[in-house]
């Protein structure tokens, strides 16, 4: 592995807030095609709303831009979320992000990136896990 | 519930290169070759594929169809195969293993060939 590689083994993402809105929850509901009556009122956070917190994240830098990732090489290769607590409309949720592994396996670049989720309580409610690929 | 059952399939509807601009705008993953055709043909993609995460998505529902969302502990996935406008996909899980305080269980998105898109391992707090 290259050492530029290795360096970024730790490298923290820019910390953010994101409010959780029932209009960011009905258009994923949306976007999916679930159309319970639930989820179209924008009352149930889908398992996948997580995924709406790390881009929203991304608005002034970008994972691309700070990994120095090729957009047209880029997979995604693996996602793990760890439900804690609860996650519920209105909740304002500041997440932290690192790199917590870079590995080149197979002339493929692959970075492990963790964030956590947490409330405006205080409590941990989300961790999530992303393999990002970069193709050689 | 016990180890072995099988869960109700969910059946998405066509996925169509709308549905992906949509989804984009949704989750904010803009990255072009979901949603413009020459950049994922210059990607060598040979056209635009479907967000991972957009798939893991119909997994997703499905679950909160089989569950309360409330009990989902866990949900890892590996994507597994591309998927592209003009497939069809199904749902399908069930039960592996349980544990005293949960289900363990696993589903997988699969097309109309029955190609395995995703494969998702989930954990349940029982009631």
């Amino acid at each position: 592995m290259s050492t530029g590689l290795q360096e970024k083994v730790g490298m923290k993402l820019d910390t953010y807030n994101f409010k959780i809105e029932k209009g960011k929850l009905k258009e994923l509901a949306l976007a999916i095609g679930d159309l319970r009556e639930e989820s179209l009122k924008g009352e149930l956070v889908l398992p996948t709303f997580p995924t709406v917190v790390d881009f929203m994240g991304e608005e002034t830098s970008t994972l691309e831009d700070l990994l120095g990732l090729n957009l047209q090489k880029v997979l995604h290769g693996e996602q793990e979320y760890e439900y804690l607590g609860e996650m519920k409309p209105g909740d304002d949720l500041t997440v932290t992000g690192v790199i917590e592994n870079v590995y080149t396996k197979a002339s493929m670049d692959f970075y492990i990136i963790k964030k956590e989720f947490v409330n405006q309580n205080g409590e941990t409610v989300l961790i999530s896990r992303s393999t990002i690929i970069e193709r050689h | 519930m016990e180890v072995g059952y099988q869960f109700e399939p969910l059946h998405k509807e066509e996925i169509t290169h709308s549905q992906l601009v949509r989804y984009a705008g949704a989750s904010g993953d803009f990255n072009p070759i979901h949603t413009v055709v020459p950049f994922a043909e210059s990607a060598g993609l040979g056209g635009v594929i479907a967000h991972g995460m957009l798939v893991k998505g119909f997994v997703g529902q499905a679950i909160s169809q089989w569950f309360s969302t409330k009990d989902l502990v866990k949900f890892s996935t590996r994507f597994r195969a591309m998927t592209r406008p003009g497939e069809k996909i199904t749902v399908q899980g069930s039960v592996v293993e349980e544990t005293e305080e949960r289900w363990i269980c696993q589903a997988e998105a699969v097309n109309e060939a029955g190609e395995v898109k995703v494969k998702s391992s989930f954990e349940i707090k029982k009631r």
